[in-house]
């Protein structure tokens, strides 16, 4: 059985991934200038044409076969260490310490589904977020070497007579999404996500659009002034009731594209998920390293009996490229409650309960009702009541600030943090309720503190940093506040837990 | 019964040591002449640059009395500030944690558990080196805003410190330990 301490390469079919990855991002680069170039150039250059296609994907495979060539990788076992050399004309070299590892990813594209061959990542946290991503790796590799780097430590020191045994072994999943839920969870979560998906789609559409109508110099004006002439009250209507279903329809396809056929395993201390509908996407994630577990529901869901639960990992150092943050935040949307409490209790080892809530005080309301209300509806007063063609909608002010007053108001009813013994709950949101929840062990450092103006009322303000964010409280009762960091501060100092 | 046990804790949390009530070591005071020569050199360029487009530029001249207002409004309030900042830092290594104090209008105190220091900093910058001074910078997987970075502390001093508390770490066991000087 390979055990990954010799240096090697990934599966030569990598080179086809790579050729393939490398083209395709060409080709996005490129796209309307090959479109152009398809539909303006007479057919007597159209061979250039293909002539030039065919060199970049010769290119193409001739970088991917050096990348191929000078990308290996191996378990240092001595040191602890996962090495990886790269780099086509510089030569990097990557070292993970294996107990800085946070997950390993494996996956697989379309691409790599064809081929039959897997991509795998690893995600570390170390301070400077370096990430490693082997791109083509055959299956039973691929659960080996991640079995062999999430499980070193345990094999080393406890099981030896385990270390060559194969992870792959499935066992019954103890949480399985079905088709219906996923529906439902399409129905009522994340429209923030898709309507800004929505958004960059049609701002690139319409900006690569009018690009691609200046070069075929079709007039604009007239598309223009088609485009204005179909707008009527009645137009409007239907298309705002159009792009509604669209993001429906978008958020359904994005729910499913994710989260299809998710389901949840234990593997000895590991938890594993898998889910994808086209590309498949597993992921192995140690309890213990979970830094916030968090589950949100708003008004739909609770009527449809579901929750969201959230497990986010420790992102500190720099903040990795944006398409990059796979799996920091894992989401599992669509449980019940009897099977959020069983991951809770997976991942907690117990339920949290909570023996004292701590309240903000009314002064939570100031600020917000001040910046967010009282001041931009005067601003707007003052333009309203000086511009004639704003003045009819005075009225939208009155609405505004009833909305927003019940909001705030929502926002301050659910602020509050609950404590125990072992665990801190804090509760927040206006539409998605969300309880974020961790143990004292995960505090890295506590930050209070009060302005002097409060300081007659023992108002203030607490900060616990986490490695997987910070969790704030407002507005509290500011010798509470001092007493439960003098507590937590002892639990942590005190017991030496670790915290990864 | 749950109340049961919390009150339990009642009376562990006020036997507790009690971090606000620590008294916190003040940077040294030449930190402030160095505060004041960082803000000399930058209201200097600030005025050198508001002259140059006095004398250059014929429009804005009428309004000279008001820019020189403002500059010496900016000049007594910036070092209001830094005065008031100043006075307020203070910072306490307890056995097992670090604690330190800021703040311009809001006083917030930030605590580091010996235990969760990833790595320590000491840096010495040319005015520093001047007056003998450094500053210490205590890391912690909390990212960016959950990081300890005490200035104004007498050089020996703060070589002492983070010896000490790399010594704590060793003895913790903490993985990482990056000694950076």
């Amino acid at each position: 059985m390979n055990d990954f301490s010799k240096p090697q390469r990934q599966s030569a079919a990598g080179i086809v991934i790579m050729a393939a990855h490398t083209t395709l991002s060409i080709g996005r680069a490129f796209i309307f200038f090959i479109i152009y170039a398809f539909v303006k150039i007479q057919s007597a250059y159209l061979i250039y044409v293909l002539l030039g296609l065919a060199v970049m994907i010769l290119a193409s495979f001739v970088f991917a076969y050096l990348w191929y060539i000078r990308f290996t990788f191996f378990l240092d076992k001595e040191k602890q260490e996962f090495v990886v050399n790269k780099g086509i004309f510089n030569r990097d070299q990557v070292i993970i310490q294996l107990d800085k590892i946070q997950q390993v990813n494996i996956n697989q594209s379309i691409l790599q589904k064809i081929i039959g061959v897997y991509g795998l990542k690893i995600d570390t946290a170390g301070a400077h977020g370096e990430e490693v991503s082997i791109r083509a790796i055959d299956e039973t590799s691929a659960y080996n070497l991640k079995a062999h780097l999430l499980h070193k430590k345990v094999a080393v020191e406890n099981q030896p007579e385990l270390e060559t045994a194969p992870q792959i072994t499935e066992e019954a999943p103890f949480l399985k999404l079905s088709s219906w839920t996923l529906f439902k969870v399409g129905l009522t979560s994340n429209y923030g996500q898709s309507l800004a998906l929505l958004a960059a789609f049609f701002y690139t559409v319409i900006y690569e659009g009018r690009q691609l109508l200046d070069s075929l110099k079709i007039d604009k004006n007239a598309i223009e002034s088609t485009v204005t002439g179909m707008l009527t009250i009645v137009t409007a209507f239907i298309l705002i009731g159009v792009l509604l279903m669209v993001l429906l329809v978008i958020n359904m396809v994005r729910t499913f594209y994710k989260y299809f056929e998710l389901q949840i395993s234990q593997h000895k201390d590991t938890l594993l998920l898998s889910s994808g509908l086209i590309a498949k996407k597993n992921t192995l994630v140690n309890p213990a390293k979970v830094q916030i577990t968090k589950y949100s529901q708003n008004y739909f869901q609770k009527k449809l009996n579901m929750l969201n639960v959230s497990l986010k990992q420790a992102h500190f150092g720099e903040s990795k490229k944006g398409h990059e943050m796979q799996g920091n935040t894992m989401e599992i949307p669509g449980c019940n409650p009897t099977e959020r409490d069983e991951l809770l209790r997976m991942i907690l080892s117990k339920l949290p309960e909570t023996n004292r809530t701590f309240i903000p005080d009314w002064r939570f309301l100031n600020l917000p009702v001040f910046f967010k209300l009282v001041l931009p509806v005067i601003i707007f007063l003052i333009v309203a009541l000086n511009v004639p063609e704003v003045k009819p909608f005075i009225s939208a002010a009155a609405i505004y600030l009833i909305a927003g007053i019940i909001m705030i108001y929502i926002s301050y009813k659910k602020h509050r943090i609950s404590v125990s013994e072992e665990f801190i709950v804090k509760k927040s949101g206006i539409w998605d309720i969300s309880h974020e929840i961790i143990t004292p062990a995960k505090i890295q450092a506590i930050t209070t503190f009060q302005y002097p103006w409060h300081k007659g009322v023992d108002v203030g303000h607490l900060c616990l940093h986490t490695a997987a964010g910070q969790i704030r409280f407002k507005y509290g009762n500011y010798t509470e506040i001092k007493q439960l960091v003098n507590y937590w501060l002892y639990q942590v100092e005190h017991r030496n837990e670790n915290w990864m | 019964m749950p109340t049961e046990t919390f009150t339990n804790e009642v009376i562990d949390i006020s036997s507790l040591p009690k971090y606000e009530e620590i008294a916190l070591q003040h940077p040294h005071s030449n930190y402030w002449k160095i505060i004041y020569i960082n803000l000399s050199i930058f209201l200097g360029l600030i005025g050198i640059g508001a002259t140059i487009l006095l004398i250059f530029i014929n429009e804005i001249r009428t309004y000279t009395f008001l820019i020189t207002a403002i500059y010496a409004a900016l000049i007594a309030i910036l070092f209001l500030l830094f005065r008031a900042s100043f006075k307020k830092r203070g910072y306490a290594i307890r056995t097992h944690d670090v604690i330190y104090k800021s703040g311009i209008i809001a006083e917030s105190t930030t605590i580091v558990p010996l235990n969760r220091i990833q790595h320590i900093e000491l840096n010495e910058g040319i005015l520093s080196r001047v007056f003998h001074l450094g500053s210490l910078q205590l890391f912690t997987a909390g990212g960016q805003t959950g990081h300890i970075h005490i200035s104004g502390i007498p050089i020996e001093e703060a070589k002492n410190i983070r010896d000490l508390l790399l010594k704590k770490l060793d003895l913790t066991d903490h993985p990482t330990i990056d000694p950076t000087a």
